[in-house]
């Protein structure tokens, strides 16, 4: 039985990182959901989060876990605006442009990252995140374990949010059908900024949780991004219980691929995996029907 | 899905209907009805040849930016084949790049094969590498195709990293010494300038021919409405894959050249996303579907970033966040494409006698 200390140990630590890749995924898959754009800047909402606890830890001193009170609110303006502005003018615009657009978010975002905090690492150290909490053999650092609680409680309350309220109810029409919801009296307009404007607080989220684990450097948010789209692609395009399984799915896979076959194809075991998915089943592990020519 | 099947290859380079032509007369007056028969285009490429031959004589001491310039030019054309004709964009074709320097870099270094053998053999690999992913996403509708090109651009960046001892992993590969065709020395920057600059003449006379022809059709068909294409009998996933391949086959051939001038290859620049992310955004900004579209876009991008290097250091991409999103918004044909859009639309006012 002593291989199995350290499977758990894999496996509890591919959960806890899932968690986290799940609520970007959460976001990602929202978007596409109910506005039918693929986020190319998903990754870099990620990266502004990290580097706003960064700023708010070093300049008022304030704990990563209460900027997350900033942070969410902050991601829900700028995402709403975001919306407002420029995609929105495409609404009808075929997909090919929306994407094209949020590309150009992503690298005029990465690129003002790198003019204002310059390549070189930063990280925020938390002397109470380092300790580690030993279950049943297996060894938890605590920093993952409020990273797993929070983003269990953000995507508990987001169900909430979709599944319990009127808002929800709107928000899960005009992902159902635009001009349908239109019809029955919900300004889609408004909802597909608030839509966006959630997106990007959850991508803020995972990414002022990412911060006391792992160095930001400005171009970080490319890998989160494509990250994301492994977690939506296999758990299905569109859909938000997907993502999460998806999200848990690639956390997992990475960390056991990692220990047991070769720890330099960490990044690519979601990558084959992504490939998988689309020669075999491309609506997703849990999605429905995908269109084929 | 209502297509119309009917509505013509405007956006074609293809000849504009024959003109009752005169009996061929003098030299002098025979070079209009050639020019209207669709002559024009090989006239912009011996331009084209002309201002790279101007380049070499002006400006000897910037070759490496020349050289630059024309790779650039001339990847954006070949990732115009497909992303522009055929509509399926990429964002992964830094994986042909790679692919193509580490094929010369490998085969060189390793089993001493001569130069032109490689660049044949990264050619082939690259045709194979697109015919298997085209195989995997084409036949799906939506966006998986745009997801899966980073991705395996990415899988490739990890297997050049890791695979150390074909590849030299993170600190990569020296090419020492080559063999000499006809006595050039390819490491001689002189050469590569116009090696790249017969690539980019290469390139836009394949997008010319391809695009003139049967297949051409076939592709702004299939880009149009699929399903129109489909009911005139088109495979509409082996015209993409047709094109993609040929697509891939030519931006291997650049990257072999690119293999070369850098003559020190690493993982970090070749298959990065960047590299894919400026391949395709110079096509877009310049004008998808256009002849001269890529060359315009790569020559203005390259030019504003070595107008704004001292103001942005390494932030160059700034500029081409900035001016895909302009032109997304403002100029959804880019810039030949508008151009184009406009000299129709008053040829035909005029001809409508308004």
């Amino acid at each position: 039985m002593e291989w199995l200390a350290p499977f758990l140990q894999n496996l509890t630590g591919g959960l806890l990182i899932g968690g986290i890749y799940a609520l970007i995924g959460v976001g990602l898959s929202l978007i596409f959901g109910v506005m039918r754009i693929i986020n190319f800047a998903h990754g870099e909402f990620v990266a502004v989060g990290m580097y706003t606890a960064i700023v708010l830890f070093q300049r008022l001193g304030m704990d990563p876990y209460v900027a997350l009170l900033v942070a969410a609110p902050l991601g829900f303006v700028l995402g709403a605006a975001l919306q407002r502005v420029v995609l929105h003018r495409l609404i009808d615009a075929p997909a090919d442009s929306t994407l094209l657009a949020t590309l150009g978010l992503a690298l005029v975002l990465s690129n003002v990252l790198f003019l204002i905090f310059g390549a070189e690492p930063k990280s925020i150290y938390l002397p109470y995140a380092t300790a580690t909490v030993t279950l049943g053999g297996v060894r938890l650092p605590v920093a993952q374990l409020i990273a797993g609680a929070i983003t269990l409680v953000v995507i508990v309350g987001l169900w909430l949010i979709l599944t319990r309220t009127e808002v929800g109810r709107a928000v899960r029409a005009t992902a159902q059908n635009r001009l349908g919801a239109e019809l029955v009296g919900i300004d889609t307009p408004r909802i597909h900024a608030l839509v966006f404007g959630i997106g990007m607080a959850l991508a803020m989220c995972a990414g002022v949780i990412l911060a006391p684990l792992l160095f930001a450097v400005p171009t970080v948010g490319s890998s989160y991004t494509l990250k994301a789209f492994v977690v939506t692609v296999l758990g299905g395009l569109g859909s938000v219980p997907g993502a999460i399984g998806g999200g848990l799915l690639l956390g997992v896979v990475e960390f056991l691929g990692a220990s047991y076959l070769s720890s330099g194809y960490r990044d690519a075991y979601g990558l084959f995996a992504f490939l998988l998915i689309l020669l075999l089943r491309p609506e997703g592990l849990f999605g429905r029907t995908v269109k084929r020519v | 899905m209502t297509g119309s099947p009917d509505r013509g290859p405007d956006a074609g380079a293809g000849p504009p209907p024959a003109a009752p032509s005169a009996a061929p007369g003098p030299a002098s007056r025979a070079l209009t009805p050639w020019l209207e028969r669709g002559g024009a285009p090989w006239l912009g490429l011996a331009g084209v040849a002309a201002a790279g031959a101007a380049w070499y004589v002006v400006f000897p001491s910037s070759l490496s930016l020349g050289i630059g310039l024309l790779l650039l030019a001339g990847w954006a054309s070949a990732w115009d084949l497909l992303g522009g004709w055929t509509g399926q964009t990429s964002l992964g074709h830094a994986a042909f790049v790679g692919l193509g320097a580490y094929v010369v870099g490998v085969t060189a270094t390793k089993y001493g094969l001569a130069p032109w053998w490689s660049v044949l053999l990264a050619m082939a690999l690259a045709a194979v590498l697109a015919f298997l992913w085209g195989r995997i996403t084409f036949g799906l509708r939506g966006s998986y195709f745009v997801l899966s090109s980073i991705a395996v651009a990415e899988i490739l960046r990890l297997i050049a990293i890791n695979e150390r001892k074909l590849t030299g992993g993170a600190i990569g590969l020296f090419i020492f010494d080559l063999d000499r065709p006809f006595g050039l020395d390819l490491f001689s920057r002189h050469t590569e300038f116009w090696l790249a600059l017969g690539y980019l003449l290469l390139v836009l006379a394949t997008t010319l021919l391809v695009t003139r022809g049967k297949l051409g059709y076939q592709m702004r068909a299939v880009r149009e409405d699929e399903a129109s294409a489909q009911a005139a009998g088109i495979n509409p996933v082996s015209v993409k894959s047709l094109a993609f391949m040929l697509s891939a086959a030519l931006t291997a051939l650049g990257g072999c050249i690119y293999g070369i001038f850098l003559s020190a290859l690493q993982p970090q620049p070749l298959f990065e996303l960047h590299l894919s992310v400026r391949i395709a955004l110079v096509a877009i900004i310049g004008g998808r579907g256009t002849l001269f579209g890529p060359l315009i876009g790569a020559a203005m991008l390259t030019l504003a970033g070595e107008l704004f290097r001292n103001a942005f250091a390494e932030a160059n991409l700034l500029i081409y966040g900035l001016l895909i999103v302009i032109v997304v918004l403002f100029v959804p044909r880019g810039l030949m494409g508008e151009l184009r859009r406009r000299a129709v639309r008053r040829r035909y006012a005029k001809s409508a006698g308004g």
